[in-house]
């Protein structure tokens, strides 16, 4: 334990109120922001209900705390206002941040409602060590985000005194032991159960328990695991024992150049080439594409970007580059290209496959393929295909969404028989029939009389009550056949007699083979 | 004790119109109503009504796989004029559907029979998963003899083609095939294939319209159910649901429009109906034949019983008038034939007292309970000598109902009487009733919020209003307070929704204490169904239905006060050498009542009853001393008087007035030309006050004339509060008629006041009577031995009003000294120990939180000489590190000269490992000797607050204390300051939070009694104070107080003014949390399902529960 590591600066940066600022931006970019007295409370499900994650000022003036049941805090604050948390969320916004911090140290890593930087070295780049940690302070606050930041030679230093300590406290190691004492046990990160035994024990700051014969304490903690263990963690924040960064790898982006030694006016040649290469750079991954950006850039500095989308994820160059293809003709070319980009922004997983030895291809493929196709040349929306809900209404079964969002699924099953064609909108008929509730006899659709020779029905259709207007009627559907055998179905909207309007009416729904 | 019994079950009031209909061509066999968990939308009595007004003579009930709604459709239909016929529809696992319906009663204990059999094993044999029910062809072959089968095709017409043949095969029985015509567009093709194969097999089709509902607008309902099921929400739900509303109960003229086609299909139904004779009322009930020795009648063996003894509990010889008595309730008895009832609750009572080892105590109560043959036979310790005036009334002849009594044990050890049961009539024979789980406001409105696809927040907020107002009903204001728009259709559909879905039943559950004891095999009486713990079954009607069907039960009931009673008298016995019962218990009643004469009145009196049964709450202990008690009878009306009965009738005020001698007790009289002591007969003992059940019941059939059968009716109106309209009817009749006769009416208001508020709560006389008894016990033991009593009490915790640091701050205001938690002195329990001229009460290891009895049995084996260290105690005791923890963070290792700081840090430095002396030199070796670490003294504040931690008392301070000077400062007053301030002085005090109520009787004023070092302070806080400050009176855990000092003889209340939350206060003891210590009776952290009134005590449960009948 003697040697001595080098002086390092690590940063602790610390959210205390990262959930609800969170959700704060993210409502006042909906603008669905509740007024500044209405107290807010973000809640995760709990054993017996939701509790309270984190709290708006609000609320917090009301003396709400994290951790109580949302049901008892509603019945002190009925005005209570509920958000559900996003802890998923949360983590991925400091994912995030912990790349974007990297403008300041290459060493950044997540921490708990926090980001640790590793600044050895780096702090001269912003004017020292008060200069950086304010510059963060601004930043985060620009973002919308409070933010608490301390440098500390050990990162549980650092750590401690950014939860714990004064505001942006820069601790330099000939000091350390001594600002550190001042703070309580639990700044250690201490399990619960340890820092209230250590409080009964009357050990409350870190200046006593450093105090403690050594010798005793490591007695008494035998048995704790050593990321649990006191003399442990108070070893790491005196920098007696490493207490090393661990900061995650670069994402990486699957991204190729072409760099031109000369101006070109058509860049399309180069497309090819681009592709075969990216394409070989997911091969590797076993990665697919689903999204592409081919950018160019002009010789003036303007660049021009176009986005592809695939149906499913690929990496076959030649089919990529149809989507491509076309995408750059109307770009002004101005003086020429000079670089060009092509990267896949959103990859999923794409194993390798193997290729049939009958040379039959999966027609799946090919129907993706052309998916892509079609949407690539004529737009998202207007490539379309059938999604199904279960609905008893024959109009409400199906609806159209854009190919590329969604797997086409099967239609549901629907045990009574149903026209081969519906109209879109049911279209009225006159229809003779027995009062008052018989079936059609002889009815006019656009101008043609038709008499009933066979019915069969009535399939009696409720209004989905849930979301239908009040007042709208039931449909009684009847299977007509003509004098000349042809088919129709029609409903009669209503009953007579059932309080939601006149005598009912009769429209013309499908047509039967 | 479980309360969801709370809720009154819906029923139909006698005259709302319904007239007999001759018999119809058509009968609707296909019903189910909402017992169907989840499947069907209506109850019984909306069924019943929508039957016979629809002009149905019978109609039949067929529930899904149970037969528990079917007590409540006999009944309802009773009353809607229509002949019910019992059926059930029978689920088979392979997926057939079969309406069953017993021709006679032997049919239906077969029927029966096979539902057990479905309901307590699976087809493997093993236990049934509770509400689930196996059956399967071969099952219902061995038992279909005798019943109507009416097979229901599915969807799927081929399928079902196909199983016809072998379905027709194995059940000879089976003559129909159920038809449905349900506009689903191929019904007429669907009913002439079906009809064709009912007559390529024999059988003819039989009409049904399959209901679930019995008007068309259920149909969202029955949506919502069936979502609720499936788990999903009303949107996704699709196809599960029905496509049009159909399936609700059609006219016998419409079905017969719709079945034109198919006569026969029509006849079947009326030929099926016409040859069932089966009836619920077939279920004669048989009393189990073991409790009458051969070769006498129950009546011999009850008198011999009786005189036998009579003898033993008047050794000086019977008085002259309790044997006057005994003879006119054997007469009695044996007219009504309920000689076996009464051994059988002997034997029962003779199992506690003679052969449950140590004995049990118990006793009984009920309208038949106070009688002088239940004294002599053991079953209460009401002494008819001592208090003859009971015995005026006993069973009224003119009541056709079953005997009531209920046996109230020692709650730790009920469970012996139960399993005696069960092994002297085999659990074949003996059962305990359901119970059945309602949907409530808030179960409600979360379901519905659900599955309408309401967030979260919404729904939470829905519900949150119904939980926090203290009231059971949702109400507009409070929504709108929450931010909700309430005049949103979505919403108001919601509502709507949640409403009627209020009342629904959820589930069966066992009931508490309800056993039907038979003679024949209980399976062929009813079905028996699995709870959800093992080993626990339990019968699928509940304590209504076997009222409804006169069968008898015993209520085997837990008292917590009878187990603190017990074991105080166990205490008495060790170190006083007294030993006492029940019944021996000496009465002061007969001294004269001059000073020092009657101790436990006179405590009584002060209002000093912390930790005695029943008068301990809060309104009852303000109560006390206004009524001062000073014989028995006083405290069966104590009892009986401070309820919400009593007090919406505005009873009290007039009783007090006339106790103190501050107004004349006369008795109203009627006009001149009726008897004019009719009202003195009722009211004499009461100074003309009517107070309990009897009383008011009687009002109405001497006073207003209503026949037996009226005032049945009017007790059952009052039961549910379902018809306004009837009440009102009730109402005129009564009041009108009293007047009409000459009576005041202004009392004639009264009265009925007093009867509405005892339909929800009011109290029996022979109720009162019994816990009475107990009330004398508990306060007599309280007043002549309080270390016993405290000490009885803290083992039987938990139980009461009071937390152990209430009981504990009592006794030692009586004098009692109080020892900490010692591992080398104290055992599991509490004890008593000498300390010179009496005993100390010691803590026993059970106040610590988390310690295991199992642990502290090992210490006080192991301590034959005192353990010297912590090394030593962990060594002879075996304990773990982590019990050795607990033991020193609750300070519980004093004696060996260490306190709790310098305990933990010995503790902490033990071993799990198993001691091994060989290595004990190595490690110490290893480790070297310890070093003395001095460790800062633990502040008294800190010390308080771990204690409350880890005892949830302290004897070291109160937390109150610590903040004393500071408060004396800025002239705040304690809670001892009180009784020397005059009335209506201004004041302020600061205290922690006891209990906060709001009792539905007391038109919105809140209660909450704070608690500092020197004792208890009353709050009052009118309704508009409670609406400014609700969320700190909600919150607050130390409330600061600014008010008015009011004396109201010699109770003492703080009226309120202004109020503050200080809890933060608290955080500065120490760096831990100060926990609550609300107690028990605290409304927001006690929260009563659906409860409107001021329960407030766990106990009571049961009374309220029967409160619904007078008896």
């Amino acid at each position: 334990m003697t040697r001595t590591p080098p002086t390092r600066q690590i940063v602790s940066v610390w959210f205390p109120h990262l959930a609800m600022e969170r959700w704060r931006n993210l409502a006042e970019r909906d603008r669905a922001l509740p007024g500044a007295e209405v107290p807010v409370v973000l809640a995760v499900p709990g054993l017996h209900g939701p509790v309270i994650h984190a709290v708006g000022d609000a609320a917090t003036a009301r003396g709400v705390q994290p951790g109580a049941r949302v049901v008892d805090v509603q019945a002190i604050h009925p005005d209570l206002h509920v958000e559900p948390a996003d802890p998923n969320g949360d983590v991925a916004m400091l994912d995030r941040l912990t790349f974007w911090t990297r403008r300041w140290c290459p060493w950044t890593a997540r921490d708990n409602e926090g980001l640790l930087l590793d600044a050895t070295g780096s702090t001269h780049l912003f004017g020292g060590d008060a200069a950086l940690l304010s510059d963060m302070t601004c930043r985060f606050a620009m973002q919308g985000l409070t933010a608490r930041v301390a440098m500390a030679p050990t990162r549980m230093a650092a750590q401690a005194f950014a939860r714990y300590g004064e505001a942006t406290t820069i601790a330099r190691p000939q000091t350390l032991a001594r600002d550190l004492a001042s703070l309580p046990v639990r700044a250690l990160r201490l399990e619960p159960d340890i820092a209230r035994l250590l409080d009964r024990l009357g050990i409350k700051t870190i200046g006593a328990l450093a105090a403690v014969p050594r010798a005793a304490l490591m007695r008494r903690f035998s048995k704790t695991a050593p990321a649990t263990n006191p003399l442990v963690l108070l070893d790491r924040a005196m920098n007696l024992l490493p207490d090393p960064l661990d900061p995650p790898p670069d994402a990486v982006r699957y991204i190729v150049r072409t760099k031109l030694a000369e101006p070109v006016m058509n860049a399309a040649p180069h497309l090819a080439e681009l592709a075969e290469r990216l394409c070989a750079g997911l091969a590797r991954a076993e990665l697919g594409a689903r999204t592409l950006r081919l950018t160019i850039y002009r010789v003036d500095g303007n660049w021009r970007a176009a986005d592809v989308a695939t149906a499913r994820a690929s990496r076959d160059a030649a089919h990529l580059l149809r989507l491509l293809h076309g995408k750059l003709d109307k770009v002004d070319p101005g003086f020429g290209f000079d670089l060009l980009t092509l990267e896949a922004m959103r990859v999923e997983p794409l194993a390798l496959r193997q290729e049939r030895i009958d040379d039959i291809r999966d027609p799946d493929d090919d129907v993706a393929a052309l998916l892509d196709r079609l949407t690539a040349r004529l737009g998202r929306d207007r490539v379309n295909w059938s999604a199904w809900s279960e609905s008893h209404l024959p109009e409400r079964v199906q609806h159209q969404t854009p190919a590329l969002t969604m797997q086409p699924a099967l239609p549901p099953e629907i045990a009574a028989e149903r026209p081969l064609r519906l109209l879109d909108m049911p279209e009225e008929v006159h229809v003779l029939y027995a009062l008052p509730e018989g079936p059609p006899m002889r009815f006019r659709w656009r101008r043609v009389q038709f008499t009933a020779t066979r019915h069969s029905g009535p399939e009696r259709i409720a209004p989905e009550w849930w979301r239908d207007r009040p007042g709208t009627r039931l449909r009684d559907y009847y299977k007509v056949e003509v004098e000349d055998g042809r088919r129709f179905w029609l409903y009669r909207e209503g009953l007579a007699g059932d309080g939601r309007g006149d005598a009912p009416r009769w429209f013309l729904h499908g047509l039967f083979a | 004790m479980p309360q969801q019994e709370g809720h009154t079950r819906r029923t139909l009031a006698g005259h709302d119109g319904f007239i007999w209909h001759e018999p119809g061509p058509y009968v609707e066999l296909g019903l189910a109503s909402c017992f169907s968990f989840l499947r069907a939308a209506s109850d019984a009595s909306e069924l019943t009504a929508a039957a016979n007004l629809l002009g149905y003579h019978s109609i039949g009930i067929a529930d899904h796989n149970t037969l528990a709604g079917v007590v409540r459709v006999h009944t309802e239909a009773r009353t809607a004029c229509i002949r019910p016929l019992i059926g059930v529809r029978l689920v088979l696992l392979c997926g057939a559907e079969l309406l069953a319906y017993p021709r006679d009663r032997d049919a239906y204990a077969r029927l029966s029979t096979l539902l057990s059999r479905g309901k307590m094993a699976d087809v493997n044999g093993d236990w049934q998963a509770k509400g689930e029910t196996h059956l399967t062809l071969d099952m219902l072959v061995h038992h279909a003899n005798g019943l109507h089968l009416i097979v229901m095709p599915g969807d799927d017409l081929d399928a079902f083609e196909a199983s016809l043949p072998r379905l027709s095969r194995a059940l000879p029985g089976m003559r129909h095939i159920g038809a449905t015509y349900l506009y689903r567009g191929d019904d007429r093709a669907r009913i002439n294939r079906l009809d064709q194969m009912a007559r390529t097999h024999g059988l003819s089709i039989l009409a049904t319209n399959d209901v679930l509902y019995h008007a068309p607008d259920r149909r969202p309902l029955q949506d919502v159910m069936t979502c609720i099921r499936k788990g999903v929400t009303v949107s996704r739900a699709g196809f599960r649901l029905l496509a049009n509303a159909e399936r609700h109960l059609k006219s016998p003229q419409e079905m017969c429009r719709l079945f034109a086609d198919w006569p026969h299909a029509i006849a079947a139904t009326r030929a099926v109906a016409d040859d069932i004779s089966f009836a619920l009322t077939d279920l004669a009930y048989e009393y189990p034949h073991e409790i009458v020795p051969k070769g006498l009648t129950a009546q011999q063996e009850l008198e011999r019983l009786t005189w036998e003894g009579a003898a033993h509990r008047y050794p000086n010889g019977v008085p002259s008038h309790v044997r006057a008595t005994i003879a006119k309730e054997f007469a009695l008895i044996a007219s009504k034939k309920i000689a076996r009832y009464f051994l059988t609750i002997r034997d029962i009572v003779r199992f506690a007292r003679e052969e449950a080892q140590p004995p049990i105590l118990c006793q009984g109560r009920g309208s038949a309970a106070n009688s002088a043959v239940c004294f002599c036979l053991g079953i209460t310790s009401v002494d008819p000598n001592e208090h003859d005036v009971l015995f005026e009334r006993f069973l009224s002849e003119e009541r056709d109902e079953p005997p009531d009594i209920d046996v109230d044990f020692e709650h730790e050890r009920r469970e012996e009487v139960i399993q005696y049961m069960y092994d002297k009539y085999g659990r074949h024979r003996a059962g305990l009733c359901a119970t059945v789980i309602h949907y409530r406001p808030r179960s409600a409105i979360r379901e519905v919020g659900k599955v309408m696809g309401l967030s979260e927040d919404v729904t939470s907020k829905l519900a949150g209003t119904i939980w926090g107002s203290f009231e059971g009903q949702m109400d507009d204001a409070r929504a709108r307070e929450a931010g909700l728009n309430l005049s949103d259709p979505y919403l108001r559909m919601v509502l709507k929704l949640a409403k009627q879905l209020v009342g629904m039943p959820r589930h069966l559950s066992q009931h508490v204490g309800g056993f039907i004891l038979t003679e024949r095999p209980l399976t062929e009486i009813v079905p028996i169904g699995n709870g959800a713990m093992p080993e626990r079954s339990f019968i699928e009607w509940d304590k209504d239905d076997i009222d409804a069907l006169q069968i008898f039960k015993v209520d085997i009931l837990a008292l917590g006060m009878l187990t603190c009673i017990a074991k105080g008298f166990d205490l008495i016995e060790a170190h006083y050498g007294r030993a006492l019962e029940l019944a021996t218990v000496p009465i002061e009643d007969h001294l004269p009542d001059e000073p020092g004469n009657r101790p436990t009145y006179d405590m009584l009196c002060r209002g000093d009853s912390l930790g005695v049964f029943q008068v301990e709450s809060r309104a009852q202990m303000a109560m006390l001393p206004k009524l001062r008690p000073r014989i028995f009878y006083d405290l069966v009306i104590e009892v009986a008087i401070v309820r919400p009965g009593p007090i919406q009738g505005d009873m009290v005020h007039p009783y007090l007035r006339r106790r103190l001698g501050l107004e004349k007790v006369e008795f109203p009289r009627p006009g001149p030309e009726h008897p004019q002591d009719e009202m003195e007969k009722i009211l004499r003992r009461t100074n003309g006050v009517p107070i309990f059940q009897e009383q008011a019941m009687r009002i109405a059939m001497d006073a207003a004339r209503f026949t037996p059968a009226q005032s049945n009716e009017l007790r059952k109106a009052m039961a549910t509060f379902r018809s306004r309209g009837t009440i009102e009817q009730l109402q005129s009749q009564m009041v009108d008629k009293m007047i009409e006769r000459g009576y005041d009416p202004d009392f004639s208001q009264r009265c009925f006041d007093q009867i509405k508020g005892f339909g929800e709560y009011g109290f029996p006389e022979s109720h009162a009577a019994s816990f009475a008894k107990l009330v004398y016990v508990s306060s007599w033991m309280k007043c002549h031995y309080p270390a016993a009593f405290a000490c009885a009490l803290l083992n039987s915790q938990p139980m009461g009003f009071y937390a152990p640091a209430q009981i504990v701050r009592d006794a030692r205001e009586h004098g009692v000294e109080i020892r900490a938690v010692d591992v080398n002195f104290s055992g599991w329990d509490c004890t008593l120990e000498p300390d010179g001229t009496g005993f100390a009460l010691r803590l026993g290891l059970r106040q610590i939180s988390g310690m295991r009895e199992e642990a502290a049995r090992r210490i006080v084996e192991a301590r034959h000489m005192p353990y010297a260290d912590i090394a030593d105690l962990k060594v002879r005791a075996r304990m773990d590190a982590g019990t050795i923890r607990r033991l020193a963070a609750a300070d519980a290792v004093r004696s060996m000269g260490i306190d709790r700081r310098q305990a933990l840090w010995q503790a902490q430095a033990l071993r799990d490992a198993p001691a091994l002396p060989i290595f004990d030199h190595v490690q110490a070796a290893a480790e070297g000797s310890e070093a003395q670490v001095i460790l800062p003294a633990m502040p008294r504040a800190e010390h308080v607050v771990a204690d409350y931690q880890t005892l949830r008392l302290s004897l070291k301070a109160h937390p109150m204390s610590f903040f004393r000077g500071s408060l004396r400062h800025q002239r705040f007053k304690a809670a001892a300051d009180l009784p020397r301030l005059r009335y209506g002085a201004p004041v302020s005090l600061a205290g922690l939070v006891l209990v906060r109520q709001k009792p539905g009787s007391a038109k919105g004023v809140c209660f909450i009694t704070l608690e500092d070092e020197t004792g208890v302070a009353n709050l009052v806080i009118w309704p508009d104070l409670f609406k400014a400050y609700r969320p700190v009176i909600m919150a607050a855990r130390l409330l600061v107080v600014h008010g008015r000092v009011q004396t109201d003889g010699r109770v003492i209340h703080v009226v309120a003014n202004q109020l503050e939350d200080r809890s933060d206060r608290l955080d500065s003891l120490s760096d831990d949390r100060l926990p609550g210590i609300t107690t028990r009776g605290d409304h927001p952290t006690h929260p009563i399902p659906g409860q409107v009134g001021i329960r407030g005590h766990p106990r009571d449960a049961k009374i309220i529960l029967k409160s619904r009948d007078f008896h």
